[in-house]
């Protein structure tokens, strides 16, 4: 059985990559980099893999248990049937996406997710700042359909790994566009800034891992436009620079509107889109993307009837 | 011939850990030796409309004022809603000023704080700070219901 971790000997490769942006960011665009944003980043990057390290057996484990139900059988020697890997990582692409779209659309999950996109920089080093919480939002159970079919827990574990190392290199502005072919099926960075911006035109697209083929099946796809300056990271940005903070803010701020909450709508701020409330005091991106589209210069509605400052989360 | 260690190896995964640790610092302390990511400012109100409405879509000011460091600026709307703008980094972020935020003016000096510990309180100097003040007491509760 192969066992090794495609993510964990890519990490030399990102270091170094993250390096030679730097550098193009020192000649083109000093803005691109921060120090504190990028040391929180990559802080993020670092208690994720202690995250994965400590709640990873847990998962496996489930999965192993999970696999005595499965439809079909790849045999004892499951890692020799070569078409099985690349069916593996089609259908983990395709389970990312809907992972991803839940992830910005249930306010239970987006409070694990929401961490990947607290930068307001989007360069490589914000691909390593990843979630700490995973576990606790489930997330994984999008990947039980996958081990019930017949694929094995370590095999879908390595492609998501490629998965994830593909993400790497399109977290970033030193890339335009790539070839026409590429940007109509993969992935790119072009299509993921548009993922990362806070700009209403963009809110909740582009939800792709490697194939970008999701989004325009599923109705989720916005191309990236030269009409507009992309604004990175949540729509109320988190103004802080301090991790724990950026780690559990939103986590804190669901529990705070379930208690809050008249009993009949407590669960509704758990499984409802970021940004719901009860009395409609906040906005869904829904709301603001609507706004956007009603003509760009809807009259200034009085602002968030309770106190806008003390609310809690927003869409991104 | 074994060597002898004064004291029990940490485990690898606890080298591992401190190796990133001390790896992720030094890449931080990198794009500060480059000279990445420097403080920016307002210079002109142009820049604070611009950043009123991407923190809050369709916020229109009709009146700004940019602090004397340019690191802060307010905004108010044909409403009265009153937006604080700062800077974290070299992006800005901000937030409308509610009921649940406090202000104290002293001379030109004005202290806003958000209610949000996080965000915190800002310190703006300012022209006309008393109006800014006055603009700032008149959102009550009631004035948002």
């Amino acid at each position: 059985m192969p066992d090794f971790s495609p993510t964990q000997l890519a990490v030399p490769g990102f270091v170094l990559l993250v390096l030679a942006e730097m550098i193009w960011a020192r000649y083109r665009r000093p803005d691109a980099y921060e120090p504190k944003d990028t040391l929180v980043s990559l802080a993020f990057g670092l208690g994720s893999t202690v995250a994965g390290v400590l709640f990873g057996g847990v998962v496996l484990a489930l999965f192993l248990w999970l696999c005595q139900f499965r439809l079909f059988d790849f045999g004892e020697q499951w890692w020799t049937v070569w078409w099985a890997w690349l069916v593996a990582f089609v259908l983990d692409d395709l389970r990312y996406y809907w992972f991803h779209r839940f992830a910005h659309r249930v306010r239970w999950f987006w409070a694990s997710h929401v961490n990947h996109h607290s930068s307001q920089h989007y360069n490589l080093s914000t691909a390593l700042r990843q979630t700490w919480t995973g576990f606790f939002a489930a997330g994984f159970l999008f990947a039980a359909p996958l081990v019930l079919l017949g694929f094995h827990p370590a095999m879908l574990a390595i492609v998501a790994g490629f998965n994830l190392i593909y993400q790497f290199w399109i977290h970033t502005e030193a890339i335009g566009r790539m070839p026409r072919w590429f940007e109509a099926v993969m992935n790119t960075p072009s299509h993921h800034r548009v993922h990362h911006a806070t700009n209403p035109r963009y809110l909740d697209r582009n939800y792709a891992g490697v194939f970008i083929v999701w989004d325009r099946m599923f109705g989720t796809f916005e191309p990236e436009t030269d009409e507009e300056r992309i604004r990175y990271g949540i729509v109320k940005q988190l103004g802080s620079f301090n991790l724990l903070w950026a780690v559990f803010h939103e986590w804190i701020g669901m529990l705070q509107d379930v208690s809050r909450a008249p009993w009949r709508y407590k669960l509704n701020y758990l499984w409802r889109e970021p940004g719901w409330t009860h009395d409609g005091s906040r906005e869904t991106s829904d709301a603001i993307r609507a706004r956007w589209l009603a003509g760009h210069e809807a009259p200034p509605a009085r602002i968030a009837p309770e106190n806008p400052i003390a609310g809690g989360a927003e869409p991104a | 011939m074994p060597i002898a260690f004064p004291m029990e190896m940490p485990p690898p995964a606890l080298l591992q850990f401190l190796g990133s640790l001390a790896a992720i610092l030094v890449l931080a302390g990198i794009v500060r030796w480059l000279g990445l990511g420097a403080p920016s400012r307002f210079t002109n109100h142009e820049e604070v409309t611009v950043a009123a409405d991407e923190v809050h879509h369709g916020f229109a000011p009709v009146a700004t004022a940019i602090d004397r460091e340019g690191r802060a600026a307010l905004a108010r709307n044909a409403i009265g809603d009153v937006m604080l703008l700062r800077f974290h980094g070299n992006k800005v972020a901000g937030r409308l000023v509610g009921p649940g935020a406090s202000a104290a003016l002293a001379g030109e000096r004005l202290r806003i704080d958000t209610g949000e510990p996080r965000f915190g309180a800002v310190e703006l100097e300012i022209e006309n700070a008393s109006a800014w003040m006055q603009a700032i007491d008149t959102i009550k509760p009631a004035h948002h219901a």
